[in-house]
């Protein structure tokens, strides 16, 4: 009866229609899954990895080689939770494939620490409690190790700006700047 | 001494190095994994669900819909499940989202494309989308909270006060769809092993979801073990079962191996809960001295079409200031939107907005600084308990916040204060949370190697209860807390209250304490009764502990320590239990929370853009257990306000009532760059009446007032009035430049 109804009943249609039809070579293709048999080197540690084409590199991180410190807080490039460093480069690791990665290096939070000895940045996170529940931190702090090896001379009032890609419910904000600002004085003083 | 220290958090290192396990981090041998379908129409039926083609999809290896799903047992209400209907239920849709099936297959890619293959058939209704279109509906509800959350209640006669008043203000004020948001999804993994399941899941609650999780799948609770590691934040929205933990622990039964489910970012925002729609119609009278005579106060909040879940904005109406009169009524209206779920801060978090605004257009009608208006309202009793509140040093919290803030440079009028190209504007806020409290158990455990352990289902959901909990311990044993392990989130442990409602340090740190007492006071008997002790025979009072270790309190080197003693005694352990019950309360007081807040907002005069460049909260919570994660939680609930009062709202298509945008891109959580400086601090003084340790609920009241606040200082700044959330500057481009 009334137009609302007509559109989605079509829409309805529509959708499986171009499931069946439209769509059809592409879904077909998919539905046959390919495999890639993919070289990382992960952590300083080279890994072989045979992965489903369709899977993301953070997918393939959680699933495929158990590193479960990198989350999944939208696996839609929205929140920074899935950061990792790609050839030393920050990354968000849900938008991208793993199979588009053959060779890189990626340093995710494991990969961070020195055997026993916290990485400055994890060691001033925890100092200065700059997160609550922790889902965010590992994207935040290889987030802050990215940046900080991006800008060496990092202002304490550039960080709120340029850490707003990672989302913190929790809302640690204020720790967060103060445990960077912390770690970046303190490889200043190092150098 | 351990509590009050500014300790790391325990469970610090996990986190930093991503060692820290949350549930979708769980691993099991065989584990498959499972997507969901939801609806594209938000009412209606499912004419036909064609699974055919997901079926065949590489991997797949189950798909239930309601055509095929095992029996549920029981029923969602005697089960107390937080919706009426169970999932999968039937062919009917009442709401956008609603889970029609689910695809379980051997990897996450599999799943994921086979559920997009489920063509589903709809015969669409005409759905209710918004408030407006639901409020020919308002109506009167019927729940299960009624009278513990009354909905409808008078003092005294407000009609004939309000008439009688000097000043009477009447304002309509509105908060939109909030969304929790925490950055962790909802996850389950679910195990059957020789007719027992356990179940992995996001829970702020293992015991309350264990009983609903049997019930329904028809097991005995004994039979069913719920553990909930570490949560990713939670704000309420993983307070109870959702639909896709019992699907999976079905599906688990039906495949034969572990099924990992983990919702999507969208499936977040549309199925797990949110806070719906809230209008607010305030009448307020006065006199020209400022004593409030009348408040009446009626709500009206939107509420799913199978069920009426009334928000509790009403809460702060009638306690939080001396009134003469008070008349308030919820309603709910019906419309086609998911289950909404309590969010921090439920009740109070959009009454005080209403309430908070309210006082602030009052304080202009009489000309009376807002603050001192607040004084004059202040409130000594509960008035309907009739009890004295225990605790209450508000006006501490408002002495403390002006100082702290500068509110005497605050222009007496709107529109006074500029810096370059900025309006300037000062605003502020009480702040009241009722101190729930419920029954609690905990063990703790002396051991020979001088070490000590807490066993309580209690979860971390980010507020460093693990942290304070373990300063708990430590207080009570004299053991230093780095030598106290932790074990929590499980049902195999001692129940604990619920991890929400602001709950854990005055309920289960009662049972902390008392357990870690108990276990001290077991190995002093010991010492005494024990001839070969340094304390053997020395009255049980003269007996203190600190650094694990037994001494005289009146000759401090005289003593042994746990160890030692344990060890001639051959005693392995000594294990207590401490149980908080609902009648360890003094009687005689009434139990809140207190603290004021006070912002300061710029908006520049072009863009409207409103900033909070500095925010004073000040809190009276009793005895601090540790001034770190409390610090850090109340900046948290501080900003998770300031987001629902400048720019979250999750926006319905007018039409069918789905949400426009549900992901991150476009359901703006404040970000780094959006917080300024949040001046935290606290009137620290222990609430013995409360709870034995002195120490009450943290993490709600910090959130409470801030919406008010933040729109008090934005028409300070700017003149203009905004009674609907959020903020946006579109609300400001009308008024004067
Ligand atoms: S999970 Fe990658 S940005 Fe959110
Ligand atoms: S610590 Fe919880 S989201 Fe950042």
């Amino acid at each position: 009866m009334s137009d609302g109804t007509k559109r989605r009943t079509v829409l309805a249609g529509g959708l499986s229609v171009g499931v069946g039809l439209a769509a059809a070579p592409a879904r077909a293709e998919a539905s046959t899954p390919k495999t890639d048999l993919l070289t990382l080197v992960v952590n300083g540690r080279r890994v072989r990895v045979d992965v489903d084409v369709r899977a993301s590199l953070l997918d393939t991180l959680r699933d495929r080689l158990h590193l479960t410190g990198t989350k999944k807080g939208c696996d839609q490039g929205a929140c920074g939770a899935c950061t990792v460093l790609l050839d030393g480069r920050r990354v968000l690791s849900c938008l991208t494939l793993a199979v588009m990665h053959e060779g890189s290096e990626v340093t995710t939070v494991e990969g961070l620490a020195d055997g026993d000895r916290l990485h400055p940045v994890q060691r001033a996170f925890a100092d200065h409690d700059g997160f609550q529940c922790g889902f965010c931190t590992s994207g935040q702090i290889v987030s802050a190790v990215g940046l900080l090896a991006e800008h060496p001379d990092l202002t304490d009032a550039e960080i709120p700006e340029l850490m707003s890609g990672n989302l913190c419910r929790c809302a640690a904000y204020g720790n967060i700047r103060a445990a960077i600002a912390a770690a970046a004085r303190l490889s200043r003083e190092g150098e | 001494m351990a509590i009050g220290r500014p300790l790391n958090r325990v469970e610090a290192r996990e986190k930093v190095t991503g060692a820290a396990r949350y549930t979708a981090d769980a691993r099991l041998p065989g584990m498959v994994y499972a997507a969901l379908v939801g609806s594209a129409v938000s009412a209606g039926r499912v004419r036909a669900i064609d699974t055919t083609r997901a079926e065949a999809a590489p991997g797949v290896l189950a798909v239930l819909t309601h055509l095929n799903r095992p029996q549920w047992h029981g029923t969602p209400d005697a089960l107390r499940y937080q919706e009426t209907r169970f999932p999968l239920a039937d062919e009917h849709i009442h709401h956008h989202g609603q889970y029609l099936a689910m695809v379980v297959a051997g990897t996450r890619e599999q799943a994921a494309h086979a559920a997009d293959l489920v063509a589903v058939d709809y015969e669409t209704r005409p759905a209710v989308p918004t408030l407006d279109a639901a409020l020919p509906d308002a109506h009167q509800p019927v729940w299960r909270f009624e009278p513990e959350f009354p909905t409808l209640l008078a003092i005294g006669d407000p009609e004939a006060m309000l008439a009688a008043a000097d000043v009477r203000i009447e304002r309509e004020y509105r908060t939109p769809y909030y969304s929790h948001a925490p950055m962790e999804p909802h996850a389950t993994l679910a195990h059957w092993a020789g007719g027992s399941l356990t179940v992995y899941t996001t829970s702020q609650h293992v015991h309350g979801d264990r009983p609903v999780i049997a019930g329904a799948l028809g097991v005995p609770p004994d039979r069913v073990r719920v553990i909930s590691s570490l949560v990713g934040g939670a704000f309420g929205n993983k307070t109870a079962v959702w639909g896709p933990t019992l699907l999976a622990a079905v599906a688990a039964r039906q495949v034969g191996r572990p099924v990992q489910l983990v919702v999507t970012r969208k499936q977040v925002f549309t199925c797990h809960g949110h806070q719906p729609p809230i209008l607010q119609r305030l009448r307020v009278g006065a006199n020209r001295d400022g004593t409030l005579q009348a408040i009446v106060h009626h709500t009206v909040n939107g509420t799913p079409v199978l069920f009426d879940r009334p928000e509790g904005a009403i809460s702060p109406t009638g306690t939080v200031y001396a009134l003469r009169s008070v008349g308030v009524r919820v309603e709910v209206a019906r419309m086609h939107m998911p289950t909404p779920a309590t969010m921090r801060t439920p009740g109070d978090g959009p009454g005080m907005f209403a309430v908070g605004s309210a006082l602030d257009e009052l304080s202009y009608e009489l000309g009376i600084d807002p603050v001192e208006l607040r004084r004059r309202n202040h409130l000594a009793a509960h008035p309907l308990e009739r009890k004295p509140w225990s605790g209450k040093q508000l006006l501490e919290c408002y002495d403390e916040g002006a100082r702290r803030f500068g509110w005497e440079r605050r222009a007496p009028r709107p529109r006074m204060m500029r810096d370059g190209g900025d309006w300037v504007g000062f605003g502020m806020s009480s702040a009241q949370r009722l101190e729930h409290h419920g029954p609690a158990r905990a063990v703790v455990e002396i051991r020979d190697d001088g070490t000590a352990e807490v066993r309580t289902s209690t979860q971390e959901i980010g507020t460093g209860n693990l942290t304070t909990l373990t300063q708990v311990a430590a207080g009570g044993t004299g053991i230093e807390p780095d030598r106290i392990g932790f074990r929590s989130g499980d049902t195999t442990l001692p129940e604990s209250s619920p991890t929400y409602g602001s709950r854990t340090t005055g309920s289960t740190g009662t049972a902390v304490h008392l357990a870690a007492l108990r276990a001290r006071q077991v190995a002093a008997r010991l010492a005494i009764a024990d001839a070969r002790s340094p304390l053997h025979g020395l009255p049980e009072e003269r007996i203190g502990a600190a650094h694990g270790r037994l001494y005289d309190v009146d000759a401090p080197r005289r003593g042994e320590t746990y160890r030692e003693l344990l060890r001639r005694n051959g005693r392995r352990s000594i294990v207590e239990q401490g149980f908080h019950d609902l009648a360890g309360r003094d009687p005689r007081f009434s139990y809140a929370t207190f603290g004021a807040h006070f912002t300061e907002v710029r908006i520049d005069d072009t863009l409207r853009r409103v900033r909070v460049t500095r925010h004073v909260g000040v809190f009276a919570v009793g005895r601090v257990l540790n001034p770190k994660t409390a610090r850090n939680q109340a900046q948290g609930g501080i900003v998770y306000a300031l987001g629902g009062a400048l720019m979250e709202e999750l926006t319905a298509d007018p039409v069918t009532g789905r949400f426009i945008a549900p992901a991150l891109t476009d359901y703006h959580v404040p970000v780094n760059a959006d917080v300024g400086e949040i001046d935290v601090s606290f009137v620290e003084e222990p609430d013995y009446g409360a709870h034995p340790l002195g120490a009450k609920g943290l993490g709600e009241v910090v959130a409470v007032g801030v919406h008010a606040s933040i729109a008090n200082a934005v028409y300070h700044a700017i003149g203009i009035r905004v009674r609907d959330l959020p903020i946006t500057p579109d609300k400001l481009v009308a008024g004067p430049r």
